[in-house]
């Protein structure tokens, strides 16, 4: 973990040499656009991303994720592992130690006791702490010396990045804040809209929901960062206006978040003065094969283990029906730049990732039909294929929304060309995810064959995300039909995977164990991904260094901004 | 006049105190969540904890007295105690749930701009809008009435938002003439910048004013036909005056009387901001502001500027009832 | 056409008013309303001319016509010496302060804006170069004038009684000293007990200016009071017109017998012997005026060639005109109506 951190840190360096080379506030003046305004700079009294994101300017955590979600160390030496000693091998204490020698804006030093500060501020209970989430279960913070803090937990963390990592839970300044704990945070208006910091600028303006102006950091650790004199960082509006005002005014050299449709961003980008990038998260488009009868006949056994799929169960057919899918062509109809194909039901972070099923990216009809012919699937005098009198007949349901009907209508067509009859079906996203047991249209309820939807996951590790999968989570009458896991899918050995990887602390075991859930469940065709959907931004083409970031925020590297000399 | 002023000014105060109550009553039942806009990773304990912090707990006429006190008592104790430097004036303000900072000094901060813009277009669309009608009136029928009847037509019935992308397209992505979007922090110190903040106000003001150009010429024309076929017209002609005397002095004074009222009750729309023009140029004002907080169930904010909006409406029903009696000697008040 | 000495002050000739009627979405020109078709009369010098007729007669126009208050659209008109039936406007309003009128509605026709010094004191500004105090002194002789207190110069007409705001109408009519005022009905706004106050007033002003008067009324007792001839008017044309005497005592024509027999006698013994002619039916629509006489269509006497040939215009009797086929060299002494209802009250 750490010489990969420190690899990586390297090649970001090296990507970034020519701004590295410039001079503190040489390059005037960077304009950044959210079409949703911030309405204050403390990251801890609002949850909001927009806010997140502007603070994340100014206040800094300890440690943070990158580009692929995996933990760099950022006002810490370095990120505590149970190998280098920083976190007890009972997993209930985590020891942080700062860097030396930095320096709030104001120039006073930056000690431990500001970070004890900043989990006494969240943990405030009258103080409405936005991220009192990220500290849960921390019964103690102490500071060892002037740079070392100890976090404890009241019960064993495999993984104890809750406290001070990420955008959410930065350190602030104890000397700022100290009359404002609790029901008296709220008042502290200049500490709120202009916090000390120990990130690359300093807030200059705060004008709430409209637009922040900020100056580079002179007490900033780099003494040649930030590249940029002062951000302009302006806040309202709507989606495609922002989008304009990079891509084709070139006002504005940043813009937030351009959810549009593919061909709008497309035309948009034509004009030449600005680039699209998109980075992707954990959030799939998939289909959820069934792997229980839904057949009504069986009333209240309808969808539950009681009665295996006539042939879902049968893994050849789910594989034909994953075999004949253009992942590449849903992604180009229904998201553009803001997806991508995926083979993995869990695609990110990088360390979790597998490439043991990427085959599922080419479309091979022939090869699903070939598939069926042998499992004994033939192909009947309508051209659907039955075995034993059971035909291939599938009821594929998904909420109402323009573009999962695209993908339903191709998919349709894709499969009966091998030979599988489909019918279409949508039910309205609020009666579809809404939950209610007495409804019998929901996506825990399943009574269809296959049922498609995206699911993600927040922050960077999936141990309860693929702990859906397990057995008890399948939903049934005795549970009101709660639980995440629609296939139905019970394995005792992906059960063992989940049970290790709790009590597991070590990520790059972690991410073995969780690589060997998610190829499990892609090899037996429980679930069918289709698309990766990601976040999409833009900037201009004089914006240099910008990497986009789905794990933090996206101005995590605003330090290394810089002007592009050549445009 | 004074005693009616007066007399009004006293009747203010109970139907002010009562339309405080509604408002807060009816953003009190209205579904809204101060914490619904968050991500949906905060866990609904955290949620919970955050509406507690916000008094939300608290039963809905502790509620109201907590903001009567602190918009009726603290506000302006706060300000005559820091002006005549008596003491700290540091009582505890209304605040926004959203920024957790004061709401008058949001309200302060964000009225230049919605002055300078909606003001502007207001400004402008009475000065084209009093010449249309005039003359449309003059020449009922003419092309320049036929013209302009187009036009007001077009003005009121195609919205903002519609004209306010074109404009934006038009002028700034294809032509590259003016910012799309408004520079709020933008200060006038000299030429070179007040020319800059012309060239940022042209857009959003010249939609705006055709909007309001196009109701006030109506209103003008309107007005006009009623005064022109009056017998004093022909008095006025039968005198041997010039037609410039007969139209400006006796028709178009007349004609006025009305057209000022309705110009004065709606002064307060300046205050109320252009919700949407604000939102398509991003010039922020008092419009966004009080769409963003009610999007956000930012209860405060929306009560202390729906107040605000029910004074400058009452005053200014006051102001055009005035102005009548001031412009018409058929009126008095006693 | 008159004969009672010099040149006429106003002299009318072939006066037509008529108005376009535009219809459908181009607004074409379908029509017109014929509301003053083809009259002549002479106005002498401190005469009084009374003009009557039914309301919708055209008696109105026709007296803002004589003023060129319209664009007329045919004949002459002649006043004190020039013509002014095609001047243009600016030469007009230079000859405005000769010729003035008397409106009907006095709340109306007054600006509401204005003070009573301002309405009659705008004329002087427009055409004498008066100093402020002398306007002011002149405004004040008109209110003495006109019998109005000179404290309420500085009122709006609003403050004023019907009676004192036809007052203040004449007072603005009289501040050019003009020698021709129409006067359009100057009554029929007001209460009777004043009517005739005002009816003094302006013969009071008559004499003392010697003006010429074109009385305007539906009133025709109050017409006989006051004036020297009488013209009577239907659908837009004079049908008879004849000194005053003459035409009450004896009417030539069907309509002016008509209308003077609705006239109530004040003696109770002649009002009950007095036959009522009642004229059945409404008045043709100007814009669509009957072929032939105008009046053919509720003419007692109305035969065949009434409905095919407009009566001309002529004189019949000395200073005594009228337009039927019925008159003239068969002179009708009787005015006896040979058709028609006959009602007694």
């Amino acid at each position: 973990m750490r010489l990969r951190t420190l690899l990586l840190g390297a090649a970001a360096a090296v990507a970034i040499t020519p701004a590295a080379l410039a001079e503190r506030g040489s390059d005037g003046e960077v304009k950044i656009i959210y079409w949703q305004a911030p309405s204050t700079m403390n990251p801890y009294l609002s949850g909001g991303t927009k806010e997140l994101e502007a603070a994340s300017l100014v206040v800094e955590p300890l440690a943070r994720y990158d580009q692929d979600g995996n933990m760099v160390p950022w006002l810490a030496e370095s990120v505590p592992t149970v190998d280098n000693g920083g976190v007890s091998s009972d997993l209930t204490t985590i020891t942080w130690k700062l860097r030396e020698g930095l320096l709030w804006s104001d120039g006073s030093p930056v000690t431990s006791a500001d970070v004890v500060f900043t989990w006494k501020y969240c943990a405030d209970p009258a103080g409405g702490c936005a991220q009192s989430e990220k500290y849960n279960d921390v019964t103690d913070v102490k500071a060892v010396d002037d740079l070392t803090v100890t976090v404890t937990f009241g019960v064993p963390k495999p993984f104890p990045y809750g406290p001070f990592v990420g955008a959410q839970a930065p350190i602030i300044q104890a000397a700022q804040f100290a009359d404002c704990l609790g029901a008296k945070a709220p008042e502290c208006t200049d500490a709120n809209f202009g916090p000390i910091g120990t990130g690359p600028f300093q807030v200059t303006d705060f004008r709430p929901n409209d637009v922040i102006s900020l100056e580079a950091n002179p007490n900033y650790r780099d003494p040649a960062k930030p590249a940029f004199a002062t951000v302009t960082f302006k806040g309202g509006g709507d989606t495609a206006s922002a989008g304009r005002s990079v891509l084709e005014t070139g006002e504005f050299d940043y813009a937030w978040n351009m959810q549009l449709a593919p061909d709008v961003l497309g035309a948009m980008e034509s004009a030449g003065k600005g680039t699209v990038v998109s980075a992707f998260g954990t959030l799939v488009e998939r289909i959820m094969i069934n792997l229980t009868n839904p057949d009504p006949a069986l009333g209240d056994e309808r969808s539950t283990k009681a009665h295996p799929h006539p042939f879902l169960s049968d893994p050849a057919v789910r594989q034909a029906l994953s075999m004949a899918i253009d992942r590449a062509l849903l992604v180009e109809i229904g998201y553009g730049s803001a997806g991508r194909p995926s083979c993995n039901v869990l695609p990110a972070p990088e360390i979790y990732k597998s490439t043991a099923n990427d085959g599922c990216l080419v479309q091979d009809i022939e090869g699903a039909k070939a598939l069926l012919d042998g499992a004994g699937w033939v192909p009947g005098a309508d051209g659907i294929r039955a075995k034993d009198g059971v035909r291939l007949s599938i009821l594929y349901q998904t909420s109402t929304n323009a573009v999962r009907q695209d993908f339903q209508a191709l998919i349709k067509q894709w499969w009966s060309d091998i030979g599988v009859e489909t019918e279409l079906r949508n039910i309205d996203a609020s009666v579809f995810f809404g939950g209610d047991p007495g409804s019998p249209d929901t996506f825990q309820k399943f009574y269809a064959d296959v049922e498609m939807y995206a699911n993600n996951f927040d922050g960077t590790d999936p141990e309860a995300y693929m702990a859906n999968w397990e057995c008890k989570q399948a939903p049934t009458p005795e549970t009101q039909w709660q639980g995440n896991n629609m296939p139905r899918y019970c394995s005792e050995e992906y059960d063992a995977l989940v049970a290790k990887m709790a009590q597991t602390g070590k990520l790059e075991d972690r991410a073995t164990l969780a690589k060997a859930m998610n190829d499990k469940l892609m090899q037996e065709y429980i679930i069918l991904p289709l698309v990766d959907r990601g976040r999409v931004s833009a900037h201009s083409n004089t914006l240099g260094g910008v990497i986009m970031n789905v794990w933090d925020s996206e101005l995590w590297n605003a330090a290394d901004w810089y002007r592009t000399k050549t445009q | 006049m004074l005693n009616y002023t007066i007399r009004r000014l006293l009747l203010a105060i109970p139907t002010l105190i009562a339309i405080s109550l509604i408002i807060f009553l009816l953003l009190d039942l209205a579904p809204s969540d101060p914490t619904a806009n968050l991500p949906l990773t905060i866990p609904p304990e955290v949620r919970e904890k955050i509406r507690q912090s916000l008094g939300l707990g608290d039963p809905i006429y502790i509620r109201y007295l907590l903001w009567c006190k602190q918009f009726f008592i603290n506000e302006p104790l706060n300000i005559l105690e820091q002006w005549l430097g008596w003491g700290e004036g540091d009582r505890l303000r209304v605040l926004s749930w959203q920024t957790r900072s004061p709401v008058v000094d949001l309200i302060v901060e964000r009225t230049p701009q919605t002055l300078w813009v909606v003001g502007m277009s207001y400004v402008v669309g009475v000065a084209i809008a009093l010449p249309i009608g005039i003359i449309s009136a003059y020449r009922q029928y003419s092309w320049f009435d036929q013209i302009g009847t187009f036009v007001s037509m077009v003005g009121f019935s195609v919205p903002t938002f519609f004209t306010g992308v074109l404009v934006i397209v038009i002028f700034s992505v294809w032509l590259g003439w003016f910012p799309s979007i408004y520079d709020t922090t933008h200060e006038v110190t000299d030429w070179e910048s007040f020319l800059f903040q012309v060239r940022q106000m042209i857009m959003p003001v010249a939609v705006l004013a055709l909007f309001n150009a196009a109701q006030i010429s109506r209103f003008m024309r309107a007005s006009m036909l009623d005064n022109l076929n009056q017998d004093y017209v022909r008095t006025a002609r039968a005198k041997g005056l010039r037609e410039r005397t007969v139209v400006l002095i006796h028709v178009l004074r007349n004609s006025l009387i009305p057209v000022v009222t309705v110009i004065a009750l709606g002064v307060p729309q300046i205050f109320g901001g252009a919700i949407i023009t604000e939102q398509v140029f991003k010039v922020n004002g008092l419009g966004q502001l009080l769409i963003i907080s009610i999007q956000g169930g930012d209860l405060p904010t929306v009560q202390t500027l729906t107040f605000i909006f029910a004074v400058l409406i009452i005053v200014f029903n006051l102001v055009a009832d005035v102005l009548y009696g001031i412009l018409d000697p058929r009126i008095r008040y006693d | 056409m008159s004969d009672t000495g010099g040149q006429p002050l106003v002299q009318v000739r072939g006066l037509k008013m008529h108005f376009p009627i535009y219809a459908g979405i181009f607004r074409r020109h379908v029509g017109d309303i014929k509301a003053v078709d083809d009259i002549s009369l002479d106005i002498n010098e401190s005469e009084t001319l009374g003009l009557v007729g039914e309301s919708g007669c055209g008696k109105s126009t026709a007296g803002r016509a004589v003023l060129r208050l319209y664009d007329i659209t045919d004949g002459s008109i002649t006043v004190d010496g020039t013509d002014i039936s095609d001047v243009d406007k600016e030469k007009l309003r230079h000859l405005r302060p000769k010729m003035q009128m008397i409106f009907q509605d006095p709340q109306a026709s007054l600006n509401p804006r204005m003070t009573v010094a301002g309405i009659i004191g705008e004329p002087l500004v427009e055409h004498m170069s008066l100093s402020r105090s002398e306007r002011l002194e002149r405004v004040y002789q008109l209110m003495d004038a006109v019998g109005l207190n000179r404290s309420f110069a500085d009122r709006y007409p609003h403050e004023f009684s019907g009676g004192q705001r036809q007052r203040i109408g004449i007072a603005r009519a009289l501040a050019l000293n003009p020698k021709f005022i129409v006067c359009d009905e100057p009554i029929a706004a007001l209460d009777v007990s004043i009517q005739a106050q005002v009816v003094n007033l302006l013969e009071d002003l008559q004499e003392q200016f010697g003006l010429t008067y074109l009385f305007i009324s539906h009133d025709l007792s109050m017409v006989r009071h006051i004036a020297d001839r009488v013209a009577v008017m239907y659908l837009g044309k004079i049908v008879e017109l004849a000194p005053r005497d003459d035409l009450y005592e004896r009417p030539l024509h069907p309509y002016t017998q008509a209308l003077l027999s609705a006239v109530p006698e004040p003696d109770p013994v002649r009002e009950a012997e007095r036959k009522h002619i009642i004229l059945t039916g409404d008045v043709p629509s100007p814009s669509n005026a009957p072929i032939g006489c105008n009046f053919c269509t509720r003419c007692p006497r109305a035969e065949q060639i009434c409905r095919e040939i407009e009566p001309e215009f002529r004189q019949v009797e000395k200073g005594h005109y009228t337009a039927c086929h019925f008159v003239g060299d068969t002179e009708i002494k009787t005015a006896e109506p040979t058709a028609g209802e006959r009602v007694k009250p």
